[in-house]
């Protein structure tokens, strides 16, 4: 029982790595455009599927394929900026939290229901990054595949708080989080931080859908799940606050899986898992309407 | 009313008891599932288009109907109109709840819990296989006995005209008045005495009984009611159906559901790719007509005929 | 002016904290009606504050307020403006995408009892009074900005009050549609209605109030008939910074 207790805990981290990941990009999108990305899971979804092709169609090995993969979600998210998120920088458009919300949420249907037509509506599995499990204490075994993910997805993390701290980029999305005016003041060009932010967020989301690719495969509606926890994380963790992201990230994916461990009716617990952390959120919305450590109601208009 | 709206009125009703003598028994079906969505779609706009809040929980509350209605029928032998009666009165009490605890919430925040209420929902009808049949769904019995979808064709134009009668009504009113002053401002709506707290949550009990109406009226008619129903792609046609339409529209919503849900069928041919068009379609509608498609156009075309009552008309749906 | 009926309004050790900070650090203060107050002080002196703990906008932290002598504990916005308790904003609060005619029957309609036709004809007459009525199929997004100031006066009048804070009525307002204010708020007075208003207009103020308050720091610090809180040595110390 304690070895399954173990196991389900270190899955919880991997895959907490992985909801930070998402969640993170999801809250740099929040904190420049200052939207509520209701098509993040999708994106995942794609950069999933954008690393299946790189490596089964141009033969990248599978590591150097991620990297692919990021550059190329990158890339899409900065196309779905330009072509459907412009008209929330224009002064004259009005109502735009509601434009946000509806047209992202718009997008996922659409993206979801396009990857049925590209990709197939069966699971692909690509390769995995190195085959086997390793032998942890006792009797537990850990596939190579979620130790690359859950260090890849570290890497990764390690490597956004550099960019964010570090770097003149992450500096100028810094100071447009704060205060829109001031920052132009000082000039800074607004409008490529918002490119820069949806890019690196969707990029983001999709180096977790390629490091998670071989463990779980690629399904057209994998972005569901990780959307709505990606919700749950960012609510918990104060939309706008890395740091705050990434503990609630790595809590979730920890209790949401000893939950399962610990539910006495085992077919049930994978099931109820999902609505664990959605349940969660809810109470929290109840009593903080604007998160945890949320700061104000999201105003725009 | 004006004459010529009157006019337009008697001959929509005119076609609409026609209608099953007019086409095939497939067309019928899907007319019935369109008035069905339109309800649906009516109701969505009347709570994010009129009063401003962006649920993305809606088709939880037709699976609340819907469910409601299929486990009395199924577990205590309730008669289906009376099923049906509780399942209306089931969701407009899980609409109070819902519309009590968001109040404080707004936009998106507001949008991510009503998803989250009915993503749980889902997820436990899934799971609670040994009462609600699970993902494969429990059977209902049928409301009528008939060879054909004839009773069930009516039976839902009533509802339709009902409800959106009954919505266009509460639009007009005072109480359709204050659902726009929240929308608009929640602050002043409060400092010019409205009772926020009230109208807000009557806003989501209206729009939540009527989802709920909308599934108790899908589960005996499919004949068997699955999970699906409350599921997030659902929620997207709807939301597509009723954008399209124009949100701040009611009859516009209508026809938007109505003229989606024929599109989709007409293309069926094509496969998947139907379903990628309403999203496009969404996104299209979203990005360059803000205001929908259908419920311009018309306005459009009735300035050509009378170019004076366009002013007006405009200024009335905006 | 003090013979036994309760005042109009009444803040009574009135608390409101943001952090650590008292916004409004125990402020008593009672209007009567038929008065007309100035309620002045340096920016960040809790005087919007107190507007939003008198009109129900605000949760009380301490203290109470009474309404004609009635405690009002936890009542709503709403409920103050049912009681006759009217407000503007320090930023101009309308339905914007809703016509002019429009904003004024929302709170004419959210009266008990109200006829349409009766508030229609009302809305119409003060609509008229301010200037407005040719405008009032117009949306109130496409008013300029001191028609807007008008519209939310003239929609906290269909409230019929007996009690109005202006909050920074001249904040951003030429000098001609100044005058026309203070025009309009005497005409208003005269008929009766009570007024508490806040602004950095000084001038303004003085050619309109009889009696003035002044608040520092959320106290009040000084509270009389214009000439002698004018004197106080409390207030130049306060308005000087020293």
């Amino acid at each position: 029982m304690l070895d399954y207790i173990l196991i389900q805990a270190a899955n919880g981290l991997v895959i907490g790595v992985m909801f930070a990941l998402i969640a993170t990009g999801l809250t740099i999108i929040f904190s420049i455009l200052k939207i509520v990305n209701f098509a993040h899971g999708e994106i995942y979804m794609m950069g999933g599927y954008f690393g299946y092709y790189v490596i089964t169609l141009l033969g990248v090995p599978p590591f150097p394929a991620v990297l692919v993969a990021m550059a190329i979600t990158f890339l899409f998210s900065i196309g779905l900026e330009r072509g459907l998120l412009t008209p929330l920088y224009s002064p004259r458009i009005e109502r735009k939290a509601d434009y946000g919300i509806l047209i992202t949420f718009g997008l996922s249907v659409f993206l979801r229901n396009i990857a049925i037509i590209l990709f197939g509506p069966f699971p692909l599995r690509p390769p995995s990054f190195i085959e086997g499990s390793l032998a942890v204490f006792g009797g537990l075994m850990i596939s190579y595949d979620r130790l690359v993910a859950a260090g890849g997805g570290l890497l990764l993390l390690v490597a956004l708080i550099w960019f964010l701290n570090r770097t003149v980029w992450g500096q100028a999305l810094n100071a447009v989080s704060q205060s829109r005016e001031s920052a132009s003041i000082v000039g800074i060009n607004s409008e490529r931080m918002y490119m820069l932010a949806f890019g690196v967020g969707g990029a983001l989301a999709g180096g977790a859908g390629a490091l998670i690719a071989p463990i779980y495969s690629l399904s057209p509606s994998m972005g569901l799940v990780p959307d709505t926890q990606a919700f749950v994380i960012v609510i918990l963790g104060g939309l706008g606050s890395v740091s705050g992201t990434i503990i609630a990230a790595l809590l979730l994916g920890i209790s949401q899986n000893l939950f399962i461990a610990l539910l006495p009716d085992p077919s049930r617990g994978p099931s109820y898992a999902n609505a664990f952390g959605l349940f969660i959120m809810m109470l929290v919305l109840l009593f903080r309407p604007t998160g945890i450590f949320g700061r104000h109601a999201v105003a725009m208009d | 009313m004006r004459a010529p709206d009157l006019a337009l009125v008697a001959v929509l009703a005119l076609l609409a008891a026609a209608f099953p003598f007019l086409v095939n028994a497939y067309w019928l079906h899907v007319m019935i599932i369109a008035m069905m969505f339109a309800i649906m779609a009516a109701s969505w706009s009347l709570l994010a288009g009129h009063a401003g809040q962006f649920s993305f929980g809606h088709m939880g509350f037709v699976s609340v109907g819907g469910y409601t209605a299929g486990l009395l029928a199924h577990f205590l032998g309730l008669p289906l109109p009376l099923g049906m009666l509780a399942g209306v009165l089931a969701a407009a009490l899980v609409g109070c709840i819902i519309g009590w605890t968001c109040l404080r919430m707004s936009g998106p925040y507001l949008a991510i819990f009503t998803m989250a209420f009915s993503e749980v929902l889902r997820i436990t009808i899934v799971t609670e296989v040994e009462v609600t049949g699970g993902a494969g769904g429990m059977s209902v019995p049928q409301l009528f006995h008939a060879r054909t979808d004839l009773p069930y064709y009516y039976l839902i134009l009533a509802l339709l005209v009902v409800s959106v009668g009954g919505m266009m009504l509460v639009v007009a009113s005072r109480w359709g008045l204050f659902f726009r002053a929240i929308r608009e401002n929640e602050q002043a709506a409060a400092a010019a005495g409205v009772k926020v707290t009230r109208f807000r949550i009557l806003a989501f009990a209206i729009a939540s009984s009527l989802a709920g109406l909308a599934g108790t009226f899908y589960a005996p008619y499919i004949g068997i009611l699955t999970p699906d129903i409350g599921s997030q792609d659902q929620m997207g046609l709807v939301v597509a159906m009723a954008i399209v339409g124009g949100m701040e529209s009611l009859p516009g919503a209508v026809a938007g559901a109505i003229s989606v849900e024929f599109l989709i069928q007409a293309l069926r041919s094509y496969g998947q790719w139907r379903l990628v068009l309403f999203g496009a379609l969404l996104l299209f509608t979203m990005r360059f007509a803000r205001n929908g498609l259908l419920a311009p156009a018309w306005l459009r075309l009735r300035s050509l005929a009378a170019p004076r009552a366009a002013a007006l008309a405009k200024e009335a749906v905006r | 002016m003090m013979n036994g009926t309760p005042p109009l309004i009444e803040a009574i050790g009135l608390a409101k904290h943001f952090g650590g900070i008292f916004a409004v650090d125990h402020l008593d203060f009672e209007v009567h009606a038929g008065e007309l107050v100035g309620l002045i002080g340096p920016n960040g002196s809790g005087k919007t504050t107190t507007i939003n703990l008198l009109t129900g906008h605000l949760r009380i932290d301490g203290g109470g307020v009474r309404v004609r002598g009635q405690p009002v504990a936890g009542l709503p916005a709403s409920g103050f403006a049912g009681l006759g308790v009217g407000r503007t904003f320090q930023i101009t609060q309308l339905f914007s995408r809703m016509s002019v005619l429009e904003n004024m029957l929302v709170p004419g309609l959210a009266r008990p009892h109200a006829h349409k036709t009766h508030v229609t004809r009302e809305a119409r007459r003060h609509l008229e009074f301010l200037g407005l009525a040719a405008l009032e199929s117009l949306a109130a997004k496409n008013l300029s900005g001191g028609q807007q100031k008008l519209l939310e006066l003239g929609r906290a009048l269909m409230l019929n009050p007996a009690l109005l804070f202006l909050d920074e009525p001249f904040a951003g307002v030429n000098p001609y549609l100044r005058d026309e204010i203070i025009r309009f708020v005497q005409t208003l007075h005269e008929e009766g209605r009570t007024f508490v208003i806040v602004d950095h207009d000084l001038d303004a103020i003085q050619r309109l109030v009889h009696r003035l308050v002044v608040m520092s720091r959320g106290k009040k610090i000084a509270d009389g008939p214009l000439a002698s809180v004018r004197e106080n040595q409390d207030v130049i110390k306060a308005y000087s910074g020293t």
